[in-house]
């Protein structure tokens, strides 16, 4: 988990300055002097270090040094004292990584360590899509990501709950343990319309975070309709449209009415209104007349001439 | 006549010898390029597009490099527009942090070997490791205080925006 190393600063006492004749030997004293009778510091790192939370580094030797932290969010120096614990508080450590300490005299010392996540306290979840079909294979998906308070992804395994429940059905639980931080599920949509409630939490934790997905009506299954001439033309409207689960196909679904009058063709596109199509076609003589939404065509109505 | 063709070489010259001077930064800065390879072969629930791979892969690369220069520069301007959330906040903080104190950092030579292991059902959020190697060099003003050839493994989640894959989560852990 950590690493020492000893960097660039290569002026360390060297053996020879030992055999050269004294002016090198004051030469070197005076240096000594300079460095505050600083020795080569030893490192080490902080054990099982986890963010945002205090912990320190043991340094050897004596005299004053420049300690260096470097990390993910992090670049500071200060002096130290060599042979004392150097302390880093929780904010110098509060984001998940690696951080290397440096520490300065005639040459460099480093160290590298890692920071582990702390625990998790929150969920990214996402979930899509906002408005689902009804009776729609793998139509609903939800990813979930754990955070720590200092917004660190918890990558050791979580479990977490995925809870859906729709209105007048009984809820469905799935649970998932994290894989590198994340845990997702796919599912179908209902058959009913209406709201879909999916909640992520984590076991343990008073962490819970809901989303709602819209579930609506599918495509219309079938289409019936009915007309009849009036004296400005065809009135022609469709039952009720409801999708193959039996919920009313949305308001603003386009029904096609087209009108077959010999050679003549008369296309109209109409909304549905309150689950109903309807529409006035332009004909006198005998007419076919059908419909489509989507890829369903209704029945022929054929009427004959004014 | 004489005059004008004498200063004509004096400038000829001096044109060579920056373009000499000049030509050994130029080399540097294409060897300082991040060499970056993903492999997508492992991601799942979903399959990863051709056209998304080259996306990451360029902006993985770009993001790298602008951070590699903003934090020898000192300067966040680089950061903007490739990190998003935490990432950005992070790395904004460092360049901050580094400025108020003096210390710059380069990071050289770089090598990224990406694997995607998670790609949203989605396709809104990527989760990538980055096996990455490179050389560290930490600077007090002038003075080099640390410089280290250092394999680092990053998970990295990444999130489709407007015209880019911008990097919201970028973390160094000890293993994978």
């Amino acid at each position: 988990m950590w690493s020492s190393t000893n960097t660039v600063c290569k002026s360390r006492k060297s053996p020879r300055s030992l055999r050269v004749g004294s002016l090198v030997l004051s030469a070197s004293l005076v240096c000594l002097a300079a460095m505050g009778y600083a020795q080569d510091a030893d490192l080490r790192a902080p054990s099982a270090a986890v963010a945002g939370t205090a912990n320190s580094i043991v340094t050897t030797g004596n005299g004053t040094a420049t300690f260096y932290l470097i990390g993910p969010s992090v670049a500071f120096k200060r002096e130290v004292r060599l042979g004392q614990e150097i302390s880093l508080t929780a904010k110098d450590l509060q984001n998940a990584g690696k951080y290397l300490a440096i520490v300065c005299t005639g040459s460099c010392q480093s160290v590298g360590f890692f920071a582990a996540p702390a625990k998790p306290v929150s969920l990214t979840f996402l979930v899509h899509p906002s408005r689902a079909p009804v009776g729609q294979n793998d139509m609903i998906s939800g990813v979930a990501l754990p955070f720590d308070e200092f917004h660190n992804l918890v990558i050791v395994p979580e479990t977490v709950d995925f809870q859906l429940t729709a209105k007048d059905s009984a809820a469905v639980s799935r649970r998932v343990t994290t894989q590198d931080g994340i845990a997702w599920f796919h599912t179908s949509s209902g058959r009913a319309a209406g709201p879909l409630q999916v909640a992520a939490s984590l076991n343990d934790i008073d962490v819970s975070v809901r989303r709602v997905v819209q579930q609506v009506a599918s495509d219309p299954c079938s289409l019936h309709i009915k007309g009849q001439r009036t004296p400005k033309g065809i009135v022609v409207e469709t039952e009720p449209v409801r999708d193959c689960t039996g919920n009313p196909v949305p308001d603003g679904t386009v029904v096609t009415f087209t009108a077959r009058d010999g050679n003549e063709t008369d296309t109209v596109d109409a909304p549905i209104k309150q689950g109903v199509a309807r529409a006035q076609l332009a004909a006198s003589g005998p007419v076919v007349i059908s419909a489509a939404s989507g890829v369903v065509m209704g029945n022929e109505l054929r009427l004959g001439p004014q | 006549m004489m005059d004008r063709s004498h200063s004509g070489r004096v400038t000829a010259l001096i044109a060579i010898a920056l373009i000499a001077l000049l030509a050994p930064r130029d080399s540097f800065s294409a060897d300082s390029t991040p060499q970056v390879v993903l492999n997508t072969s492992k991601a799942a629930p979903r399959s990863v597009e051709s056209l998304t791979e080259r996306a990451i892969l360029r902006d993985y690369k770009f993001a790298w490099a602008n951070l590699d220069q903003a934090l020898e520069s000192n300067s966040t301007a680089p950061l903007s527009g490739l990190f998003a959330g935490t990432a950005s906040a992070w790395l904004n903080d460092a360049v901050t942090s580094q400025q108020r104190n003096g210390i710059s950092s380069r990071y050289l030579k770089q090598i990224h070997q990406l694997e995607a292991v998670f790609y949203a059902p989605e396709g809104d959020l990527i989760e990538l490791h980055d096996t990455a190697e490179y050389d560290l060099q930490i600077l007090d003003g002038s003075k080099t205080i640390h410089d280290e050839h250092v394999v680092v493994r990053y998970v990295v989640l990444m999130t489709p925006g407007a015209d880019r894959w911008v990097i919201r989560q970028l973390q160094a852990v000890p293993e994978f």
